[in-house]
């Protein structure tokens, strides 16, 4: 069982390089006569790669795992600290909350987006003192709000309908123009 | 010689521009703050920096970029010492040694011979980037297509070969970042390539949001699955600094040379970078060394080898870099990134078009060793107290600073998705122990890769062997494959070695 865990990354990789080398056949055919086509390159990298999880994969079925550290880090591996225990639902919640801030930003603006997001990722990540959390949220996206636009001008999203009025209000408030 | 003292003292002079001397004052004491915090890595307080530099001129982003490089192989020598929290993978070997000193009740020794190490390796750095930079580009002006793409090839393999940990996994890393590369209009034909009728990907993957994506919110990702575990720092620690006398110094001579050596070849060979440094100077000073037996109990040789030979690493890695444009870690993959952002392409020819860029660069190398050495001499108690931030917070925001400065490289949402999707990339890397390192500098490199080998194929009529005929490339060739090969010839003759063991093991069991 171990031994089939070990192979599934390599497994994966080796399904999408597969995918990608078939997809090469697109542009295949577009280079010049004599020279080599635009898929040569991706093609070469794709093999290499599709060689290298082929051996992992066999390795990983027929021989013991040798998982060895680096060249000489191995030789303090027993010193190294134990890992702690892995929480996947908090890892779920924080990558679910990363990908939901995109379309938030683009709905809500980046000031009101932001922090929602800094104080939903304090919680998630355990940090439960309400006061701090709202302060860094607002004081941090305010910050943000005012170095990005202001100092390094970069325009980030503003928001859609009342939101955007919202933020409008308050890069004007800023003296952000 | 006397021409490159010559632009380094006016490489001094322009240093003193309130934007230069401002970015490296900046650099310095943001390098070592990300030293040392424990969640995050030098190479992502880079990457972090980066967007700031956006609006900057080139000099001094690329100033304060080289200033965090530098201070940030310092920084984590306190909390590795004092509290056992290495900041850094490269401070693991300091507190083998830097611990036990301090728990004999001299931490402000410990925190003495460190900063003499820095100091004496971050002056050797600069010292050796300005000596060998020069000859590195001429030599490089030589260059054809065919030695440029042997160059990548190398520095490719070394940055495989050479980064610890498991041959297999590195070039798996390494290939899809080349992949990645890929995606977009050919640079030769036109074709598009992967973009599977999604406008935004012709414009290619910009290698930034992969940079930003895989090192910063994958780490934070990792972090937050390990709920924010820091081990707490022992409030009775005393934070003072006492350097060695002289004599004192005077007796670890032979320390000094050696991990000096280990640390500038280090720095050259790409793919050895301070990490890789350290560990090699404290394995060195443990066989070679005077008091090889005591290492590990807490004696100055076992602080000074990590630490010189990390921080002596900056300036190597500096010289392939500027001459070549090939970046041999992680950290200075970055800084070309933001050379390539603000238009400037590394190589022999910088060396006539931006002299003054580059010698301003190494000036700042100099004053930075002094400024990091007096910051942590003066200001260590303060930096160290960022250590009391909740790591939920600090995390928080660096999630912030990877989407925020993704979305300013080009105002694209897109660039943020594409944050996420490399973000957990990052972290699907991390949970399987793949290295980020070769993915990342696959990435930028690639381009430059295909670009030489299609044009030397079109130059020399699909002719293969000419990589390995040409005696520089040919040279270089051969040095890529025997890189490829070490690892290959090191596990073998471990395993041998196993089973040797295992054997001699086994006879006094058949034998009662």
């Amino acid at each position: 069982m171990t031994r089939l865990r070990a192979a599934v990354p390599y497994a994966a990789v080796l399904a999408v390089a597969l995918y990608l080398y078939h997809a090469t056949d697109a542009f295949a055919a577009m280079g010049r006569e004599g020279q080599l086509s635009p898929a040569f390159w991706p093609r070469a990298v794709l093999g290499l790669l599709m060689l290298v999880c082929a051996w992992e994969i066999a390795r990983a079925a027929w021989f013991p795992r040798d998982a060895r550290a680096g060249p000489v880090a191995a030789a303090r591996v027993e010193e190294a600290p134990g890992e702690p225990p892995r929480q996947p639902l908090r890892l779920a919640a924080g990558i679910a909350l990363t990908a939901a801030y995109v379309p938030a930003m683009e709905a809500l603006g980046f000031f009101i987006a932001t922090a929602i997001f800094l104080a939903a990722f304090m919680v998630i990540g355990r940090y439960r003192r309400p006061f701090v959390v709202a302060i860094a949220s607002i004081g941090g996206s305010l910050a943000f709000v005012f170095v990005f636009m202001k100092v390094v001008y970069v325009s980030l999203p503003l928001g859609m309908g009342p939101f955007r009025a919202f933020s409008a209000s308050l890069l004007a408030a800023l003296g952000i123009h | 010689m006397p021409d490159a003292i010559h632009q380094l003292a006016l490489g001094f002079v322009h240093l003193a521009t309130p934007s230069n001397a401002l970015a490296l004052a900046v650099g310095l004491v943001v390098g070592m703050l990300v030293a040392v915090l424990p969640g995050l890595t030098l190479v992502m307080g880079v990457v972090l920096a980066l967007p700031f530099t956006y609006g900057m001129s080139v000099t001094p982003s690329i100033v304060l970029l080289t200033a965090m490089y530098l201070s940030g192989t310092y920084g984590g020598a306190f909390t590795s010492i004092l509290f056992r929290i290495p900041g850094e993978p490269l401070d693991v070997p300091l507190l083998w040694d830097g611990y036990p000193m301090a728990r004999q009740g001299q931490p402000a020794r410990a925190l003495g011979w460190t900063l003499i190490a820095a100091l004496a390796g971050g002056l050797l750095t600069a010292v050796s980037a300005v000596a060998l930079a020069v000859p590195f580009a001429r030599f490089a002006l030589r260059f054809d297509s065919p030695e440029y793409f042997a160059i990548i090839a190398f520095g490719l393999s070394g940055v495989v070969s050479l980064g610890g940990g498991s041959l297999p996994r590195a070039l798996v890393s390494l290939c899809i970042g080349l992949m990645l590369a890929t995606v977009g209009v050919d640079e030769t034909y036109g074709a598009d390539r992967f973009t599977f009728g999604v406008p935004m990907l012709k414009d290619g993957i910009e290698y930034l949001t992969v940079m930003v994506g895989a090192y910063g919110l994958g780490e934070v990702l990792t972090r937050l699955e390990q709920g924010f575990v820091t081990p707490q720092m022992d409030a009775r620690a005393k934070v003072s600094t006492r350097l060695p006398r002289w004599s004192e110094i005077r007796e670890l001579k032979g320390t000094f040379a050696r991990s000096s050596l280990v640390g500038i070849l280090c720095g050259i060979v790409p793919g050895a970078g301070a990490t890789v440094g350290s560990f090699v100077a404290y394995g060195v000073e443990s066989q070679y060394g005077k008091r090889a037996s005591k290492m590990g109990t807490g004696i100055p040789e076992g602080i000074v080898a990590p630490q010189l030979a990390s921080t002596a690493t900056v300036g190597g890695h500096m010289v392939p870099l500027l001459a070549l444009g090939i970046p041999g870690s992680g950290a200075t993959a970055v800084i070309l990134g933001a050379f390539l952002l603000h238009g400037v392409q590394p190589g022999p020819q910088i060396f006539q078009t931006g002299a003054d860029m580059v010698y301003t660069i190494f000036a700042s190398m100099f004053v930075a060793v002094f400024g990091m050495c007096l910051l942590g001499y003066f200001a260590i108690r303060p930096l160290i107290a960022v250590l009391r931030l909740p790591e939920a917070a600090t995390s928080a925001f660096v999630a912030l600073f990877c989407f925020v400065g993704a979305y300013s490289a080009r105002n694209s949402v897109t660039d943020l998705w594409m944050i996420v999707a490399f973000g957990i990339l990052g972290y699907l890397f991390e949970r399987f122990r793949f290295p980020i390192a070769p993915m990342v500098l696959g990435c930028i490199l690639g381009p430059v890769a295909e670009n030489s080998f299609m044009t030397s194929m079109i130059a020399y009529s699909n002719d293969w062997t000419v990589f390995f005929t040409r005696p520089i490339s040919g040279v270089v060739m051969l040095l890529t494959f025997a890189a490829l090969a070490w690892p290959l010839w090191r596990g073998l003759r471990q395993a041998l070695r196993d089973r040797e063991a295992r054997a001699d093991a086994a006879i006094p069991e058949a034998n009662p």
